[in-house]
């Protein structure tokens, strides 16, 4: 057992890294590439030669080699094709978005059509190859996080990426719940924290009740469509008005000017952030009808910045209320304040949050690499059966953060599990047949908070069959839901009377077939990862 | 691993069904928000299956996944005054056997319970509600023909309603009370 080892990944929008605790006992560490990168872009290049480009090198690509090169994946992994985020990324993205079977998402890059979770585990490849390097030795296993927000498709699919990549995912953890313990493990403290993490595409609060080893998340909010893309796409729309009435031309209209102008909107932001003031200059981003070469030039100040993104930073407050008042807890409560993701060393952030809470936020804490870190702790702890014996062990008491509902008639639902309900879980219900003769039960079940359907995420349908047949209300059906300790659900269903377990299949979900994950896991065994040059 | 903890996980299991929550948490029915926090924690510590991670034996740790889930079940009811409260009539009750689970009908009877008594309060229907709260308001200052109008409108829309029909015999008795003292008035 000792000799194995297991890595924590934290799985980013626009960043990934990877963590590990090396040995028995002793502290984590993010493991840097062979240039000392500690963070990648989470980005995938589509090279000539066949083989890919993956981390801060591919990010290039996103403007020489726009069509073939994939970033921010994780907006669209385990979504729906008709989803209102699908069509925001078809509108801005370079790369190709096409429809997959049951309204699922696949990227096109030349003649290959991918699904999303063969592009994450791609990254993921890359985060195993590091690891191995750093490590020198082999690596198979990994916990990987994703947002506390995400719903039990994309979990799924996440998972579904590790494994396509190779690994074996002994768990899925919530980012904030992998920062909480990141700050908390072996420290024997009894606090109430907030993880404020506001990440590149997902802004997430949990918040925990730290009892010495036990984590105990007491409610957890978020927002998927909410991160640092967002102030971004701010800076880019100021900057493409600006350019649009100077010059009379849309530099949005062009999807090479577009990546140029994103580039110039992250590279901005941060800049604000940390000097205060950006000069913008991308030096012949388009030719007038006349042929001339027009540079963009620009100067953003701290203020201008601060305005055009305190509606975005108002909005994660409202998501701050909703978690503490789930908690029933009100921001004085919190001892500590922790924050999570790059956007978060804006001073516009800090600050607010400084208000909000009325307390200064932890420092000390690296925003970017605090969440592989709690990764890792996890992953190690739960290779080692020993833990408890060492004062090594930590207990965390994650919860569900969306509400588990079943379809009923009339586009309606109706509750099964809680949002905020301690996982695993479990939660029985009992259906009847409505026609004599039935031998099929279909039932359809959601996530989310609304009691009409078409306001919830469908997970799948399921149809129980094999069941005794009878008279209609005769028969019993025992469906059970369980939520396990990653967030994904799982439905089983039992005849009441026989005791006889049915069988199930699950259609129209968006997710992968074991068919499709071994063959893609095949296909993703014969990709070569390229190694360039250094990034600038 | 040591075998006696192995028996007692192996015992917990069994005997799972014949628990009520008191009993998964290991605490008295009385036991305090605090004491059930502190006990869900120890639970916590002892069966969570994280600690058995990397134990090889599947059938063991499908054991502790049972009992943790009902730990966390246990958990979710009895930090909940109201699902505490239902809960706790019902393991008392005579029924207890079918009971030890808080089932979704008793979640159900939690909320019609909730809804019948604001029901109750106001009327089911939007215009039995609206002449009702009239009738208050004529109850209020005493004007008891008012008050009947009201509350005969009001038993238009829901005939059934107990609480409209209890305002209105107590309406009529003020009404015959007063019409007797006037008759005797108009006597003398």
């Amino acid at each position: 057992m000792s000799d194995d080892i297991a890595v924590g990944i934290d799985l980013g929008t626009s960043y990934s890294a990877v963590a590990a605790v090396a040995e028995a006992g002793g502290s984590p560490q993010v493991l840097p590439n062979e240039w000392g990168e500690r963070t990648h872009a989470s980005c995938v290049s589509f090279l000539d030669d066949g083989s890919v480009l993956v981390g801060n090198n591919a990010k290039k690509n996103i403007i020489t080699n726009a069509e073939n090169t994939i970033y921010s994946a994780k907006r669209l992994i385990g979504r729906f094709y008709f989803s209102d985020e699908v069509k925001k990324a078809q509108a801005v993205m370079p790369y190709r978005i096409v429809e997959g079977p049951n309204n699922s998402v696949r990227l096109q890059v030349k003649e290959k059509v991918l699904a999303v979770p063969e592009v994450s585990a791609l990254v993921l490849k890359e985060m195993k190859a590091i690891a191995e390097t750093a490590l020198g030795r082999e690596v198979r296993k990994a916990v990987v996080t994703c947002p506390a927000y995400f719903n039990d498709n994309q979990r799924q699919a996440t998972k579904d990426a590790g494994r396509i990549a190779g690994l074996d995912v002994l768990r899925i953890i919530n980012e904030p719940t992998a920062a909480a313990l990141a700050y908390g493990f072996g420290k024997d403290i009894s606090q109430k924290i907030c993880v404020y993490d506001l990440g590149g595409g997902t802004f997430d609060v949990s918040i925990l009740e730290i009892g010495k080893d036990v984590f105990e998340v007491l409610s957890t909010a978020g927002d998927t469509y909410l991160g640092g893309d967002d102030f971004d796409d701010r800076i880019m729309t100021w900057l493409a008005d600006d350019f649009l009435a100077k010059y009379g031309l849309d530099l949005r209209q062009n999807k090479f000017c577009l990546q140029m102008l994103k580039e110039a909107g992250e590279r901005a932001k941060i800049e604000v952030g940390r000097d205060g003031v950006a000069e913008i200059l991308v030096p012949g981003i388009c030719q007038s009808p006349e042929g001339e070469v027009i540079d963009l030039r620009q100067k953003l100040v701290q203020d201008q910045f601060n305005r055009m993104v305190m509606d975005l930073v108002q909005r994660t407050f409202k998501v701050c209320d909703e978690a503490l008042q789930s908690a029933r807890l009100t921001a004085g409560d919190v001892d500590a304040v922790i924050l999570v993701g790059g956007p978060t060393r804006l001073p516009i952030v800090r600050n607010s949050v400084r208000h909000y809470f009325q307390r200064e936020p932890m420092t000390g804490i690296d925003p970017d690499e605090v969440v592989s870190l709690g990764a890792a702790i996890q992953a190690h702890a739960l290779l080692n059966t020993q833990a408890a014996e060492y004062g090594q062990a930590s207990y965390l008491l994650d919860v569900t953060p969306l509400s588990l509902r079943v379809g009923t008639v009339g586009g309606f639902t109706e509750k099964i599990i809680d949002k905020n309900t301690p996982i695993p879980i479990e939660k029985s219900k009992t259906f009847t047949t409505s026609r004599d003769g039935q031998d099929r039960v279909k039932i359809r079940v959601y996530q989310g908070e609304s009691n009409r359907a078409d306001a919830c995420e469908l997970l799948g349908e399921f149809e129980f069959t094999g069941f005794r047949i009878g008279y209609r209300g005769e028969v019993q059906i025992q469906v059970t839901f369980e939520i396990d300790s990653n967030g994904i659900v799982n439905v089983s269903a039992t005849d009441v009377e026989t005791g006889q377990k049915t069988s199930t299949t699950i259609n129209l979900s968006s997710g992968l077939s074991e068919d499709d994950i071994q063959t893609a896991m095949i296909h993703n065994a014969d990709i070569e990862l390229a190694r360039g040059g250094r990034a600038a | 691993m040591d075998s006696q903890f192995q028996i007692e996980v192996e015992s917990l299991a069994a005997a799972l069904d014949q628990l009520d929550y008191f009993g998964v948490l290991k605490i008295p029915q009385t036991a305090t928000p605090p004491e059930i926090k502190a006990a869900y924690y120890r639970e916590s510590r002892a069966y969570h299956p994280d600690r058995f991670a990397a134990y090889p034996d599947e059938a063991f740790r499908e054991l502790v996944g049972r009992i943790y889930r009902r730990v966390n079940e246990a958990y979710t009811v009895l930090r909940d005054d109201k699902k505490r409260a239902k809960y706790v009539q019902d393991v008392t009750g005579p029924e207890r056997a079918q009971k030890l689970r808080f089932t979704e009908a008793g979640e159900a009877q939690v909320k019609e319970e909730q809804k019948r008594k604001l029901e109750e309060q106001l009327g089911m229907t939007p215009n039995g509600r609206k002449f009702y709260a009239a009738a208050l308001i004529e109850l209020e200052a005493e004007r008891w023909e008012g008050a009947q109008r009201a509350l005969k409108s009001a038993l238009m829309y829901e005939p059934s309603n107990g609480r409209f029909k209890e305002a209105l015999a107590q309406v009529e008795k003020e009404l015959e009370k007063n019409r007797n003292k006037g008759d005797q008035f108009r006597i003398k």
